[in-house]
């Protein structure tokens, strides 16, 4: 692992193989001592805050766990696992048993406070661990964390009265609490770590930071529950939700990752890359650091709760995986803690006690939910004893082992069991919906997708509904075994697998596989040229192509233009290439009939060479305007005879030819301020004249598809609300720089190049997902191009020129029909597509998930990151067509009915004055205020980087949808001192300018953009060892990250290439200062704060709670 | 009589510059007073002018001239005059008193200036430039070739190209554009690699948009004043100036581009569309002509240039398409015209006469070279070539002499220089009771009215100011006039028996020095009904071209036409008037040495290419009427009826009779019909040349017999544009039709009896002059 530097260097390989060695897990081994630290902030006499939680566990335990295996055999289940692991595991789990104490110790406390926010601690280890996967785009981690989030809930920590109501729970509780007194925690460990070989290990963190002792004080009477399983098992058992809390701790106590080797979060620093990017550590770190710096353990909550839980879920997965990641150590091993987090919501809600929405003050920000991080590698079975496994957060770093369901990194759905009736599902309020991502890219250590070639006669399918087989035997018959299934069933893929790859046959193709074209186009007008945007994506041209795909079939072509279009013909005797100039800009052709697209082995040097000369060529122009629309247009007819990608490169607003625009910006902004209702029209299409042309590119079965990303490299408005049409209608993306800098944006530019090239592909898609009866599809949504059904009776396809591992489709389903309780629902998503090697497959994943009549059943089963991802689409698509105020209301309604329905048909049990929100779902409100307070929902903001926001998130899958709207924040002045406590991407903070000081340099990055703010107060030799500058006036105003030499420089070097990994993007770092604009920015992330434009998080839960109770009355 | 006629027309043609040093002819040198009169003359009252002929005589003078006082505004001239002591001279057209200047102060009867000689009645006025210091404007050359060749043609091509390359003054400015399915203009001045505009075939484009599309649009050129587009006050650089906003960027200085033109004439293939089976190539030559004349927009005004069009194909898509693409669509006949079922003709002339429209605007020429074994579309482009006056060559291959020879001599210098000028203008003054109908030949009314204009119009009319773009020394021009005596100058007793006609032509020679030719003459009024003066004063040469034109103009402009009746008509009408006979005595008749060739000539133009066009294509009909236009009269008389020169054992070279019993075995033929020159070998004498006596010692004289035809033809050639076609056969040979198809048909099959050994027939129904000479008679005498 420690090999892969993706991003870091400007040239890495894509996707570097996932290579696990032995030595990192030793190395995790000893660094988790570093896990145990983060919590370093809790100070010990937080203890009180923490209490609410465990309070908040006590309701919804029980249901759940008759459902699923005992929690207490669960709990001895994951110990086992866990002691199977190995030595290191021992190690790592001996940390976590420490967090543990913490959340009990919370949990009284937290009682009080009333709040019974889920915990969310446990979780976010897991994640950590997932994003291991090198050059994998990073599964967003952070979405499992939510779940675990508990630690929020201690924000709410004021009314004790509350906790009466959790009473049951204080129980539990209470062991903990003892352990608080931070310093003894370390005896504690000690007992705890018997049951883990690898004590030492352990002492270590707490050793460490003083501060993080505290914290651990209180795991150690954890731990103690969890070395003797029973014992400590009934009371996290009892409370689930004080679970939830744990979670939160999760960091120190991250018991789930620790047990894996703690890999996870060792591995980051070790430089293995995947390690680091968990991006769920973000959140995670805040929370735990703010409870820290204040007075109470956030610690306490999570060991406990997380623990209870994740027996019960993961016991069932975790088995048979568990065995698997001592090998590989690099992965991280816990799938348990993973599986877990999910769960504890199911077991009950946790109730934020928001006593009386009179009392707001009251509510202990610290408590409040918030996503918590998890380090640790979830090894998760998609189906086990013939029942689907719920899925673990999309944000988590998990191995997917698939026996019969898809791997959730391909489809997810919104809940992981479905309503039988469409009654039940309105009750709900929750939306149904697949999240599918065709070719995401997996984990480094799973199985790779199974390819079957039938020949000629093609892949068995269902003479019905024309479904692909999972069983539809001809000549293919075959005994059953003595257990009722066929003998051959597990050497046939398509028999046991969830996902399989047919090889097509003729039939599915309406001519021969397009080759793999790739045309750019180089905007080289005077602001281009002048800002440098020309020479940049110039030399980013150059350093892909030899990425390339090699062979005859990779053709290339390329073309600038400003007021005309330059094509250059490659192919010439004299190797000098021929500059062709198309004038005409309001109806445009191509030169030449050949010769503008050929292959690559045959041009490469020439186009190299004209790739150098391009910028100086053009160094002199004065021409400002510029023709983008003819100019892809022309890309279009160029590659018309084959089809393929147009790569565009753009930096100013189109100003003549077709599809010309008018610079909008002005008069939108007066719009604005005017309150103008048709505000929301300027983030709409100036008019149909792109879309018309794009949907021409992508007419299915006309000679060519047409595929178009765009770059725009801009310093003014370009009105991509126009623009963006074009790359979202034919299956493209855009990739939006602003403001373009020469100095720091040339290598984000060439590695989102890069990976557009060689991210894993298809061609000439279509896609069509099929669904047990009872359920019809109702909408795809994403970036291809939507037809219009011409067949009423059949689900609409999705036609796509190209897909790609990045590209997310939503499909909603709606019922026609009642399902039978207990049976199954099945989904079938096929993709028929044309590999860059020019070979049609089709690729087929199945899911099949249990039916269910409860709503309890349904609430538990939830799917956060999913529907989240589900809201921010459908928030994104409302927003050019409504009025801004009418969308947030939408939002927070959304969340407001499901809140309610919970609260109203699933948690009669508490008293009216409390806050319940349902486990699973417990971040809701955190993330719809979020989502309200985005870009994309901001009136204030440019209307590019609205429009850019929305078309970015039309296609964004699941785990990247997260950190868009709920950045990941750490601090990086002390990265070095932080150094022993485990990854510092663990150790998020949260997205509030109260953890914010003046002397401290943070780092918020949100997949896109990094943003480094440096407050006014930094030590000077801080500055230096980072930045290379003594003060801060002497910050440049571009930043370009350079590794000096020392400890934090490299540090912090380590963990933005950790970062890129994980978000499969290279981070755009930007820096911020205090007091001037640029810092302004980047306090309009700080979403719980109170802003002109939004509630704080406090006040917009006791928002929430008010309309909860006003429905209720 | 025929025999005579004959002998008659071999002389006319030797006699020495039958256009005098003012290089003008008319069908009447002496006119008749009244309209009346002027009808019953048959033959139009017409001048054939050369405006620019060279003349060893040519009095150049380094002043500007003086002009009469508007509206008149005639220039001083011989004819003037002149009251030394009073300094004063009188107009000769409107009799106005003028002082003459102070700087004329010296003048006296011994002391006169050059333009008051009496033999000075053409000078040449060669004014100082306003501004000294700037060069004079560059001529520029902007060549258009077109791709859709095959190799070889394309090589030919290329090959021309080179030589014309090598031959341009080191200072015109070239440009460079190809064509095939799409028009390629080649930016010459970027340096960094080879830019091409790409202009679409199929779509019309304006003159507007392609400067618009080249960044040369009004806006551009303000900026970017022309840096080596001179003439023209160039103040300091003005501000935003930017090299990209100039037309320079595309027309360079030979002696900055050679180098880039030659590589990029190496490396230009064919067309690079395919052609489907079946299919013509597609072929923009319209779209390219009109970015070649919207590039030329970008020039100053007042820059002489010429559009050198190399086509080899018909064009098949966009505007000025002649034939569609499709094989099995032949390309128009002369039956498709006349049945108007040629689909795409009009509004390809239409396209055209658009483009000349705006070439005449620019002042520029457009030249076109069109060597193709199909058709080109000359008939389409004509009228683009004619207005702007511009040169055609019609062969039938880039690799012909034809082509090949002609296209060098546009740029050679010295001798054999065409003498290309530029933006020349035509003025004309005459006499009160002289009206102008018009103008045949390569210019273009400027539509200036005035009160010399007649109210019948022949050709360009209407105005008393045409403009050629494009002229050169032999540039020859036929003005009608229109005899329309005011009732005052019917009074009698008003004693002016001259009438004067001046011709001003300014232009820009190829120097790129303004000058202007003035060219005054006069000729006398002939009162009444005085044949005998009026044919005294008659030139029958001129007489036959004029009517050969005008019959041409006819048969172009009005449907129906039925030119050979109307020249029939018109000869026996002209020789009823003015023939000798008793009346209805076809014996008794006989005509004055003045008119006496012309039966003849019109016999000839009878069955000339001019009218039966039928065995021409429409292409070949535009060629050779736009050469009958502007070549002078001697040329065209040619052109109307060949010379045929006898070669024999037994006397000197002599002048032939142009009849089939000028065959003889034992003699070599020369015959010259302009277009093409035939050398044709009497059977016996092929045979002698085929056993090889001319290398015999012995047989030297046959030798030199042999060789004689040769170089007379080469001399020919030589001075010759376009360059004529070398046919050289032998009797009973297949080329040998190059001659019989011209001589009088006096022996056919059906009068083979008489035939003499190695005489020779002629295999057609036509008539012999002698037959048509004998209905003449006939006809004239009748009552």
């Amino acid at each position: 692992m420690s090999s892969s530097p993706p991003f870091v260097s400007g040239q890495p390989r894509p996707r570097p193989g996932f290579a696990p060695s032995a030595n990192p897990n030793a190395a995790v081994a000893t660094h988790n001592p570093q896990i145990g630290r983060s919590p370093p902030p809790y100070g010990a006499p937080r203890a009180a805050s923490p209490s609410p939680f465990s309070a908040s566990s006590l309701p919804g335990p029980p249901p759940p766990f008759a459902s699923r295996p005992p929690p207490q055999g669960a709990a001895a289940l994951s110990q086992g696992l866990i002691s199977s692991n190995g030595p290191p595991v021992a190690g790592l789990a001996s940390q976590r048993f420490p967090p543990p104490p913490p959340v009990q110790q919370t949990a009284p406390v937290a009682a009080p406070a009333s709040i019974r926010a889920p915990p969310p601690s446990a979780a976010p280890s897991q994640a950590p661990g997932v994003q291991s996967f090198p050059g994998s785009p990073p599964a967003v981690a952070p979405a499992s964390l939510p779940l675990m989030g508990s630690p929020a809930s201690q924000s709410f920590s004021r009314p004790p009265p509350t906790h009466t109501p959790f009473a049951g729970p204080p129980a539990s509780q209470p062991p903990f609490a003892g352990p608080r007194t931070s310093q003894p925690p370390s005896a504690g460990q000690p007992t705890s770590q018997p049951p883990f070989p690898g004590p030492p290990t352990f002492q270590r963190p707490f050793a460490g930071p003083p501060s993080s002792q505290p914290s651990f004080g209180g795991p150690p009477t954890s731990q103690p529950p969890f070395a003797g399983p029973p014992t400590s098992q009934p009371p996290f058992a009892g409370p689930p939700n004080s679970q939830p809390p744990f979670a939160g701790p999760p960091y120190t106590g991250p018991p789930t990752s620790q047990p894996f080797g703690a890999s996870p979060t060792v591995q980051p620093f070790t430089g293995a890359p995947y390690a680091g990017r968990p991006s769920s550590p973000s959140y995670l770190g805040p929370q735990s650091s703010q409870p820290f710096s204040g007075p109470r353990t956030a610690a306490t909550p999570f060991g406990a709760p997380a623990w209870s839980s994740q027996p019960r879920q993961v016991a069932p997965s975790m088995p048979g995986a568990v065995q698997a990641p001592p090998t590989m150590f690099g992965m991280p091993p816990s799938t348990p803690g993973q599986s877990m987090p999910a769960i504890p919501p199911a077991l009950g809600h946790s109730s934020l006690a928001g006593p009386q929405a009179s009392t707001p003050s009251k509510v202990d920000p610290n408590q409040i939910p918030r996503p918590m991080p998890s380090s640790s590698v979830i090894l998760f079975e998609t189906r086990q004893g013939n029942q689907a496994n719920a899925p673990p957060p999309a944000t988590s770093n998990f191995i997917v082992k698939d026996n019969g369901n898809c791997s959730p990194r391909l489809m997810r759905c919104t809940m992981n069991q479905i309503p039988c009736t469409g009654d039940l599902l309105s009750t709900s309020s929750m939306p149904l919906a697949l999240m599918v991502q065709p070719l995401a890219l997996p984990h480094p250590s799973e199985e790779p997708i199974q390819i079957v070639d039938f020949g000629d006669s093609g892949p068995i399918r269902c003479s019905r509904c024309k479904g692909f087989t999972n069983d539809t035997p001809r000549d293919y018959y075959c005994n059953l075994g003595p257990d009722g299934r066929r003998r051959d069933a597990d050497e046939r893929p398509e028999l046991c697998r969830g996902t399989v790859e047919f090889v097509a046959t003729r039939e599915y193709m309406v001519r021969d596989p397009m080759p793999a074209v790739f045309f750019f186009l180089i905007d080289v007008s005077m602001n281009a040229v002048q800002t440098g945007a020309t020479a940049a994506a110039c030399s980013a041209i150059s350093q892909s192509l030899a990425d390339l795909p090699d062979g005859p079939r990779t053709m290339v072509g390329i073309a600038t233009f400003d007021c005309t279009i330059h094509f250059y013909n490659l192919r010439r005797p004299s190797q000098q290439p021929l500059m062709l100039i198309v004038p005409d800009v309001h109806d445009v052709y191509t030169p030449l009939q050949t010769d503008i697209i050929v292959q690559l082995t045959e041009c490469r040097q020439g186009l190299e060479q004209l790739l150098e000369n391009i910028p100086s060529m053009f160094d002199n122009n004065k021409v400002a305007e510029s023709a983008f629309g003819a100019a892809i247009k022309a890309g279009f007819l160029a590659l018309k005879p084959t089809g393929g990608k147009l790569l565009v490169f753009q930096s100013v607003l189109p100003s003549v030819g077709i599809g010309s625009l008018s610079s909008r910006e002005a008069e939108g902004r007066t719009n604005v301020s005017a309150g103008d209702k048709e505000a929301h029209k300027f983030l709409q299409p100036a008019d149909k004249t792109l879309k018309t042309m794009a949907i021409e590119f992508a007419e299915y079965q006309a000679s060519c598809l047409v595929c178009v990303d765009i770059f725009i490299t801009s310093q003014t408005f370009v009105d991509i609300a126009s623009i963006s049409v074009v790359p979202t209608t034919t299956g493209g993306q855009v990739y939006y720089y602003y403001p373009f800098s020469a100095l720091s944006d040339p290598g984000k530019l060439y590695n989102d190049l890069r990976w557009n090239i060689n991210r894993p592909q298809g061609f000439e898609a279509v896609m069509r997902v099929r669904c047990s009866q009872g359920l019809q599809v109702q909408e795809y949504s994403g970036n291809f191009c939507k037809r219009i059904p011409t067949d009423i009776d059949l689900p609409a396809e999705a036609f796509l020129m190209q897909i790609d591992s990045n590209k997310t489709i939503m499909v909603t389903f709606k019922h026609d029909d009642k399902f039978q309780e207990n049976s199954e629902c099945s989904f079938q998503c096929a993709l028929l597509y044309t590999t860059v090697y020019g070979q049609r497959r089709i690729r087929v994943m199945n899911l099949s998930l249990p039916c269910t009549t409860m709503l309890s059943s349904l609430f538990r089963s939830a799917d956060l990151d999913t529907q989240f991802a589900c809201f921010l689409k459908q928030a994104a698509s409302m927003i050019p067509v409504s009025p801004l105020s009418q969308v947030h209301e939408q939002i927070t309604n959304l969340c407001i009915n499901i809140l309610h329905a919970y609260r109203k048909f699933c948690a009669t049990v508490s008293s009216a004055g409390q806050l319940i929100l349902p486990e699973a779902l417990k971040l809701l409100p955190l993330y719809t205020l979020a989502l309200a307070k985005s870009i994309g929902l901001r009136n204030d903001g440019r209307l590019d980087d609205r429009s850019y926001w929305i078309s970015h998130v039309a296609s964004i899958s699941i785990s990247l949808a997260i950190p868009v709207v709920y950045p990941r924040m750490i601090s990086i002045h002390d990265l070095t001192t932080k150094e022993d406590d485990g990854s510092p991407l663990a150790l998020y903070i949260p997205l509030s300018s109260e953890h914010i000081n003046d002397d401290g340099i943070y780092l918020l990055e949100n997949g896109e953009d990094g943003l480094i703010y440096v407050g006014n107060m930094v030590n000077p030799d801080t500055l230096q060892q980072i930045f290379g500058v003594s003060s801060v006036d002497g910050l440049p105003s571009q930043l370009v990250l350079e590794q000096f030499d020392n400890e934090l420089s490299k540090k912090l070097n380590d963990v933005v290439n950790e970062i890129r990994q994980q978000r499969c993007s290279y981070l755009r770092l930007r820096l911020c200062n205090k007091g001037d604009p640029s810092g302004m920015h980047f306090l309009s992330y700080m979403v719980e704060d109170k802003s002109p434009g939004g509630l704080s998080y406090v006040e917009f839960l006791v928002h929430v709670h008010r309309q909860i109770q006003t429905k209720m009355s | 009589m025929a025999e005579d006629l004959a002998v008659g027309g071999g002389g006319g043609a030797a006699a020495p510059d039958p256009d005098g040093p003012d290089g003008v002819r008319m069908t009447w040198n002496s006119w008749p007073r009244s309209k009346v009169e002027a009808s019953k003359c048959v033959v139009p009252v017409a001048a054939s002018v050369a405006p620019i002929r060279s003349s060893p005589s040519l009095v150049v003078l380094p002043y500007s001239p003086l002009h009469c006082k508007p509206p008149c505004a005639a220039v001083l001239n011989p004819f003037a005059r002149v009251d030394f002591a009073a300094k004063i001279w009188i107009c000769p057209f409107c009799f106005s008193r003028n002082h003459f200047p102070p700087h004329y102060a010296g003048i006296s009867e011994a002391n006169v200036p050059g333009e008051l000689y009496p033999q000075c009645t053409t000078v040449e006025y060669a004014p100082p430039p306003l501004d000294a210091a700037a060069p004079p404007p560059l001529p520029v050359f902007l060549f258009v070739l077109d791709t859709c060749l095959i190799e070889e043609e394309l090589g030919f091509v290329k090959s021309a190209m080179r030589r014309a390359v090598g031959l341009l003054p080191d200072q015109a400015l070239v440009g460079l554009i190809t064509f095939g399915t799409q028009v390629h203009l080649h930016e010459l001045g970027f340096a960094d690699m080879s830019k091409i505009y790409v202009f679409r075939g199929t779509k019309e484009i304006t003159k507007e948009q392609i400067l618009d599309q080249l960044g040369l649009s009004a806006s551009g050129v303000r900026h970017g004043a022309v840096a080596g587009a001179p003439g023209y006050p160039k103040g300091p650089q003005a501000n935003g100036f930017h090299p990209s906003t100039s037309v320079n960027r595309f027309l360079l200085p030979t002696s900055d581009c050679e180098y880039t033109l030659n590589s990029l004439l190496d490396e230009l293939q064919m067309d690079q569309w395919p052609v489907e089976a079946g299919n013509r190539p597609l072929r923009c030559t319209g779209v390219a002509l009109s970015v070649a004349a919207g590039l030329l927009g970008a020039c100053n005004a007042g820059t002489g240039a010429r559009i050198i069009a190399l086509v080899g194909g018909p064009c098949t898509i966009g505007p000025g398409m002649i034939v569609s693409k499709d094989l099995s669509e032949p390309v128009r006949s002369h039956k498709d015209l006349d049945k108007d079922a040629a689909p795409h003709f009009h509004k390809a002339v239409k396209f055209y006469d658009n483009l000349a429209k705006q070439l005449v605007n620019q002042g520029h020429v457009l030249d076109l070279f069109a060597s193709a074994l199909d058709q080109v579309g000359v008939a389409e482009m004509k009228v683009a070539v004619e207005r702007t006056g511009g040169l055609v060559v019609l062969a039938e291959s880039f690799g012909h002499s034809v082509f090949k020879d002609s296209f060098k001599q546009i740029f050679e210098d010295g001798e054999q220089s065409l003498g290309l000028s530029f933006n020349g203008t035509l003025e004309i003054n005459c006499s009160k009771d002289i009206k102008i109908q018009g103008i045949i030949g390569p210019c273009t009314s400027l539509e200036k009215k005035g009160a010399l204009c007649a109210d019948t119009v022949v050709g360009q009319g209407n105005t008393t100011s045409w403009k050629m773009c494009g002229l050169d020394r032999s540039t020859c021009l036929t003005v009608f006039f229109d005899i329309s005596p005011s009732e005052r100058s019917n009074q009698p007793g008003i004693p002016n028996p001259q009438l004067y006609v001046q011709f001003l032509t300014n232009y820009q020679n190829p120097e790129g020095q303004m000058r202007l030719r003035v060219t005054t003459i006069t000729r006398t009024w002939v009162d009444g009904s005085n044949t005998e003066e009026l044919v005294e004063g008659f030139d029958q040469e001129t007489a036959a071209v004029v009517l050969a034109r005008y019959i041409s103009l006819k048969m172009e402009m009005e449907e129906e036409f039925d030119a050979t009746r109307w020249l029939d008509r018109s000869l026996i009408r002209l020789c009823s008037r003015f023939g000798n006979y008793r009346k209805d005595d076809p014996s008794s008749f006989t005509l004055h040495p003045n008119f006496s060739i012309l039966p003849q000539f019109i016999f000839n133009l009878r069955r000339s290419q001019f009218v039966q066009v039928f065995n021409n294509s429409p292409d070949e009909t535009a060629y050779f009427r736009m050469l009958l236009n502007r070549e002078s009269v001697s040329n065209s008389v040619v052109m109307i009826q060949p010379s045929l020169i006898s070669y024999s054992f037994n006397s000197p070279p002599t002048p032939a009779l142009l009849d089939v019993a000028s065959i003889s075995a034992d003699r070599i033929l020369l015959l010259d019909s302009y277009f093409s020159i035939v050398i044709f070998h009497g059977m016996t004498i092929a045979q002698w040349r085929n056993m090889g006596y001319q290398n015999q010692p012995e047989h030297q004289a046959f030798g030199l017999l042999l060789q004689a035809p040769h170089d007379d033809a080469q001399m020919i050639i030589r001075d010759r544009f376009p360059v004529p076609r070398l046919v050289i056969c032998d009797q009973h040979g297949s080329q040998a039709r190059f001659l019989l198809a011209k001589l009088n048909p006096s022996a056919t099959y059906n009068s083979a009896q008489e035939v003499v050994p190695g005489s020779d027939v002629i295999f057609t129904d036509d008539v012999s002059l002698r037959v048509f000479c004998e209905h003449l008679q006939r006809l004239a005498v009748q009552s």
